[in-house]
């Protein structure tokens, strides 16, 4: 029941902050509209079981990720004129191309078979061990290996590309 | 046990996908632009961990957790890129953009 | 208790190439900070030797029989090493004409060089990408580098705009195919494409519609990455506004690499799907983008820009070659007819044999051809231009036979091996894939690829004719030579003429790259 209850109130929290993020002008309310929505998302895992990835949500999404954006936001101090959207015939095509996924999902989803999730939670200890840290980290380090490997070097990668941009001359 | 089911969970993923995807297409403000794609990124992470659950599968963990550290790389140099913008136009307003012809 | 992973050294061959490139671009990055030479071209000496270094690497590795490495992660086999080698000879080209570009803007740095090598890396890791996730990361290390690489330079506006317009498209690319990853995750509990293709015909049966959603998803992101007709918004604007070498590495490495990718990620896709969906789908997009890059490139002036569409035009010839892998039955013996009806499996594995062929041997001539080409705009762009609008502009071009009439020599072959002329390099690449294509029992969408490339030589001549019969205007802008620079217009030019002639040993062993892991 608690769980009904809590789902909704992070779906509609969610939503709402989504719908903030395309919908007010100023940008630094964007990205207040898009922390809270990262916060509601972490409440979201929770629910999910995936307490490890709802920690990782708010330090590196909600406390990095949207610090540098904020941060940029603030630099530029960007003032804003005109409206909000910029409509085109290409772009209401997206959009109704947008509005025409979302239908279809929503019916897939609507069918989908009731999944197996009670099944394998009556066994107590495979719960109590899904989405720990300790888990996560086991399966990280001997199986994924390769995709951990090439995440350094994508960050490498990152720091020497946002330098190379960032420098005032070249 | 008695849980909100996985099609509840997914149905939330694509309405914040699809808000994400129409934000990109219509927003003018490059970092709104940008703020969007990062909505429909947590749709793929929500996505994944709603199956996660479902199946009982710990894989469905690995992928918001590598999918989180691109975008923290991509949001770097995706910042950088706007403040280039910046300084060359003085505006990140899509629609100013255009200096080359179609 | 945890199993420690089993990693041998067989399994470090995939990864192999890109350890040298990246060893290389460290090289350039500390070299920037110890060695304070004026002179810098020794930095495309380093970038090319680390290119050659990581091909040849990548040639060896091309021998190796096809397995699966690194926990099932990465794929080694001919298709992905040959990949690498072509990645690494458009690097190592590119990095020659950046020496003199960069030079004559006073920008040489290492960083760039660096990035270069960065890139190739990520190419060459997603060409041997075995699972959804790797492979996003592995897209992102080479669209990363590539985005900075656009944005390197900071005069006029043109280069910031293309970057962010690429970064933009990229991003939401990237988007798109995880989630897509995502819902097929859904359908069958794994990111692995080798799983994928044994689970998703027993997922088709209870969740055919996620199947069905995250093929649809998949493809539109990778649809945004080869810049396919009616994806390609902002591509050209992209091309143009990059620094021209940058150019020439994205029209040849990331489309290359994204079209292996693509074909490795959907000989998996397609398995338990109606054979008509990726069939169609594949045919709707081969069609559209090889008409589509036509079209929009004829009424251009602008030559940079032309070559921009025709990159878009040549992706669709690859895509033809890549909808020849997922011919339904049905249409392939109904045409084929003869001996290959007879074996109807041997002879799908004959035809896909040649297809595979085609599209390695296409991306080779491509890659000589292009770099060419962009780099015979590289060397004729001057500094002051980087603010002005007719940079350019076809005007730019005429009288080239007399100012430089090595230069416009070489541009004549590398306009005609793009317009697909014979004895020129092109002409043959496109007569593989037309071939395989026919092979498959794709005829219409062959005749109708023949049709737009023959529409398509009379831009292309265009070029030629202002060249060579246009006099040059009397205000013309001294061109700037540097040696790195006409190396590498030789060797392209050399390779776009003999791979055309004698294409012998280099497609015989492509015919032994037929070859895709499970495929």
């Amino acid at each position: 029941m608690a769980e009904q209850v809590l789902f909704w109130v992070f779906a509609i929290g969610t939503i709402a902050g989504a719908g903030g993020v395309i919908a007010v002008r100023n940008p630094v309310a964007s990205a207040i509209s898009l922390v809270a929505t990262f916060f509601f998302l972490a409440g979201t895992y929770v629910l999910l079981w995936a307490h490890t990835i709802a920690v990782i949500q708010v330090l590196v999404y909600a406390g990095a990720i949207m610090v540098l954006f904020l941060f940029v936001i603030m630099l530029l101090s960007l003032t804003d004129h005109g409206p909000i959207v910029q409509l085109s015939p290409s772009r209401i095509a997206g959009a109704l191309a947008t509005a025409a996924l979302l239908a279809s999902l929503v019916g897939v989803f609507r069918k989908l078979p009731p999944g197996d999730t009670v099944t394998w939670a009556t066994d107590a200890s495979r719960l109590s061990s899904f989405g720990t840290l300790k888990e996560l980290g086991a399966v990280l380090y001997t199986q994924w290996l390769f995709p951990f490997e090439a995440v350094s070097l994508l960050l490498l990668v990152a720091i020497v590309g946002a330098v190379v941009v960032a420098k005032a001359r070249v | 046990m008695t849980v909100v089911p996985t099609a509840h969970y997914l149905i939330l993923a694509a309405a914040l996908f699809c808000m994400g995807m129409l934000g990109v297409l219509v927003r003018r403000n490059a970092l709104v632009v940008f703020m969007c794609i990062e909505l429909m990124l947590n749709a793929a992470n929500l996505t994944f961990l709603a199956f996660a659950r479902e199946r009982g599968d710990v894989v469905g963990h690995l992928g918001p957790f590598f999918i989180i550290a691109v975008a923290a790389a991509e949001a770097a140099v995706g910042l950088a890129i706007v403040i280039a913008v910046f300084r060359n136009r003085g505006t990140v307003n899509i629609e100013e953009i255009q200096s080359m012809k179609h | 208790m945890l199993n420690t992973p089993t990693v041998t050294m067989f399994d470090l061959h995939v990864v192999l190439p890109a350890a040298a490139l990246v060893f290389g671009a460290i090289v350039l990055m500390l070299s920037e900070v110890f060695l304070s030479s004026p002179n810098r071209t020794y930095m495309a000496v380093i970038a090319l030797v680390t290119s050659g270094i990581a091909g040849v690497v990548a040639l060896n590795n091309a021998f190796e029989p096809a397995r699966l490495v690194l926990q099932g992660f990465a794929v080694i086999d001919p298709f992905s090493s040959f990949m690498t080698v072509m990645v690494c000879l458009g690097t190592g080209l590119a990095s020659l004409l950046a020496a003199g570009f960069l030079k004559h803007r006073n920008a040489e740095r290492g960083e760039f060089y660096a990035l270069m090598l960065f890139a190739a890396a990520g190419m060459s890791l997603l060409a041997a990408s075995n699972e959804f996730i790797t492979l996003f990361i592995n897209l992102e290390v080479l669209s990363v580098a590539t985005y900075a690489l656009t944005a390197f330079l900071r005069r006029g506006p043109r280069p910031a705009e293309a970057g962010f317009k690429y970064f933009i498209l990229g991003a939401f690319a990237g988007a798109l195919l995880l989630y897509g990853a995502a819902l097929l995750y859904g359908a069958t509990g794994t990111t692995r494409l080798s799983d994928l293709a044994t689970l998703l015909p027993g997922a088709m049966a209870t969740r055919g519609g996620l199947v069905y959603a995250g093929f649809g998803l998949v493809l539109a992101g990778f649809a945004f990455k080869v810049a396919a007709v009616p994806f390609h918004m902002w591509t050209p604007d992209v091309y143009e506004g990059a620094p021209t070498p940058v150019t020439a590495l994205m029209s040849v490495g990331v489309k290359a690499a994204a079209i292996v990718a693509m074909v490795r990620t959907f000989l998996a896709l397609v398995n338990g799907l109606d054979p008509q969906v990726p069939f169609i789908l594949f045919s709707l997009l081969a069609l559209l983008t090889m008409v589509g890059g036509n079209l929009l490139a004829m009424p251009q002036r602008n030559v940079k820009r032309m070559l921009a569409y025709s990159s878009i035009a040549h992706a669709g010839y690859l895509l033809l070659g890549v909808t020849a892998l997922f011919v339904p039955d049905a249409a392939r013996s109904s045409d084929a007819g003869g001996v290959l009806s007879a074996t109807p499996l041997l002879a799908n594995a004959a035809v896909n044999a040649s297809v595979y062929k085609g599209i390695l041997f296409y991306l080779l001539g491509y890659t000589v051809t292009s770099i060419g080409a962009f780099g015979t705009l590289a060397a004729i762009e001057r500094r002051e231009d980087e603010t002005r609008s007719n940079t350019w502009d076809l005007e730019r071009l005429a009288g080239l036979a007399q100012r430089q009439p090595g230069w416009a020599a070489a541009m004549a072959a590398f306009m005609l091996s793009l317009a697909g002329v014979p004895p020129m390099v092109g002409f043959l690449g496109k007569l593989y894939i037309f071939s395989a294509a026919v092979d498959a029992g794709l005829i219409w969408l062959a005749v109708v690829g023949v049709l737009s490339s023959v529409a398509g030589t009379y831009y292309y001549l265009r070029v030629v004719v202002y060249m060579f019969m246009r006099p040059a205007a009397a205000d013309a802008p001294a061109t700037f030579r540097h040696w790195t620079t006409e190396v590498a217009l030789v060797v392209s030019a050399v390779a776009t003429v003999a791979l055309g002639i004698v294409p012998g040993p280099i497609a015989e062993w492509l015919s032994r790259a037929g070859m895709v892991f499970g495929g």
